[in-house]
């Protein structure tokens, strides 16, 4: 665009560029720094949402293409495709491909291979610790998924995330269920590193065989309410091992 | 065919934000019909356009939490996306010496029934304010917004000069947009 223009300066003038910005009218150079000047300038951006709200009307006459199959298939693979697990020798409990496979394919096959006690005959609740752990799997398609493991003798639930991300202006809470009773609160939870979440002596009254753990998406800080708001992204029943 | 309510499409965006992959491939399933028609109506290369398309949805899955509901409706901020990205690639390739004639043959849009009640009345206004302006006018500033037109392609499509051209369509935006709020 020619900056000897007999509009530069005025109030049309930068309407038009806005415009024009918006039309993409502009060259590479002007069009970054229209971009950046309506960064700056509440004015200039609600002048952008005019131009495209209103233009936007338009937008029925592109017509509908299909597109060939083998777009999605690219796209899904690059997505999700490779969620690779990093492996390594860290310790069973640090071992996400461990717990990857644990949360897919059933609770037995991993807990025996990780050998815990599993062996030992069933002795007196209140002789022994308890230890449950539940897989918390993905609530339709949420792509969130956690390992809970409560044991009683520390009173406390380790946590440790497989999938999911952390969103900006959200948080991921955690609450545990007993039977009919309403879902309680154990707290804001990070999805990417391990957590040790201690339990009051409610709680570890509660904790047992089919309690079930869920995760919900929360606003930042978790629900002010005490009862969850957010969709469910993931949910999971403890089993005793 | 799937009927693609405001209200679903906005639903979905939302669950894409909550890493929902199966909303995201609901969401994709829906529109991108549309937005393949956008890249390739812009892009007119269907190579690029597949290309295109792909980066979009890319984009659509990152960016789906910056969604507002209301305002903009979610189709259109579907398009907006296709559109913008198809033009940042002709900007990149530029100077084009392509042959725009060698158009790909995309029949028009018929219109959609759902989104054009929707639209009634931004439709009927921006309609109303484009014909206001002379036919030639009006039609640049179609060409601009739905084929991704340069002002020199523009100007070579109307024959006249280039910068009889931008201070056409400038002054015809000025009018539009006065129309536009009145």
């Amino acid at each position: 665009m020619s900056q000897a223009d007999d509009m530069d300066g005025s109030a049309d003038g930068d309407r038009v560029l806005v415009a024009e910005y918006v039309l993409g009218l502009l060259d590479a150079a002007e069009h970054q720094r229209m971009a950046r000047r309506i960064a700056d300038d509440p004015g200039l951006a609600a002048e952008q949402r005019l131009w495209r709200l209103r233009l936007s009307s338009l937008d029925n006459e592109f017509a509908e293409v299909t597109a060939p199959q083998s777009v999605m298939a690219r796209l899904q693979n690059r997505l999700f495709g490779s969620t690779a697990a990093s492996g390594g020798l860290v310790g069973w409990w640090n071992s996400l491909a461990l717990w990857r496979g644990l949360a897919a394919g059933g609770l037995a096959v991993a807990v025996a291979a990780i050998g815990l006690n599993l062996l030992q005959p069933r002795v007196d609740v209140d002789s022994v610790a308890t230890q449950l752990v539940a897989a918390l799997q993905a609530n339709e398609g949420s792509g969130v998924e956690f390992v809970a493991f409560y044991d009683s003798s520390t009173k406390a639930v380790r946590l440790l995330g497989l999938e999911g991300q952390q969103l900006a202006e959200k948080d991921y809470e955690l609450w545990y269920i007993k039977g009919d009773e309403p879902a309680v609160s154990m707290g804001v939870i990070p999805v990417d590193k391990r957590t040790s979440i201690a339990l009051d002596a409610d709680a570890q009254s509660k904790f047992g065989e089919g309690t079930v753990l869920a995760v919900t998406l929360e606003q930042k800080g978790g629900s002010p309410t005490g009862k969850a708001q957010g969709p469910i992204v993931a949910v999971g029943k403890a089993m005793p091992i | 065919m799937v009927s693609n309510t405001t209200a679903d499409i906005a639903d979905l965006i939302a669950r894409c934000a909550l890493r929902d992959r199966k909303a995201f491939a609901d969401l994709y399933q829906r529109t991108s019909a549309k937005l393949f028609g956008v890249s390739l109506r812009i892009l007119k290369d269907r190579a690029e356009a597949e290309e295109a398309l792909q980066e979009v949805y890319v984009k659509i899955w990152q960016r789906a939490d910056r969604y507002v509901a209301g305002g903009y409706s979610p189709i259109s901020w579907l398009v907006a996306v296709a559109r913008n990205h198809a033009l940042d690639i002709l900007r990149a390739r530029k100077p084009m010496t392509d042959d725009i004639d060698a158009a790909l043959d995309v029949a028009d849009a018929g219109p959609d029934p759902e989104q054009a009640a929707l639209d009634k009345g931004e439709r009927s206004r921006i309609d109303g304010c484009l014909a206001e302006l002379e036919q030639a006018k009006a039609d640049a500033v179609r060409g601009a917004y739905l084929d991704g037109f340069s002002y020199e392609e523009l100007a070579a499509r109307h024959n006249v000069p280039l910068n009889t051209m931008r201070t056409w369509l400038r002054r015809s935006l000025i009018k539009l947009r006065e129309c536009l709020t009145a």
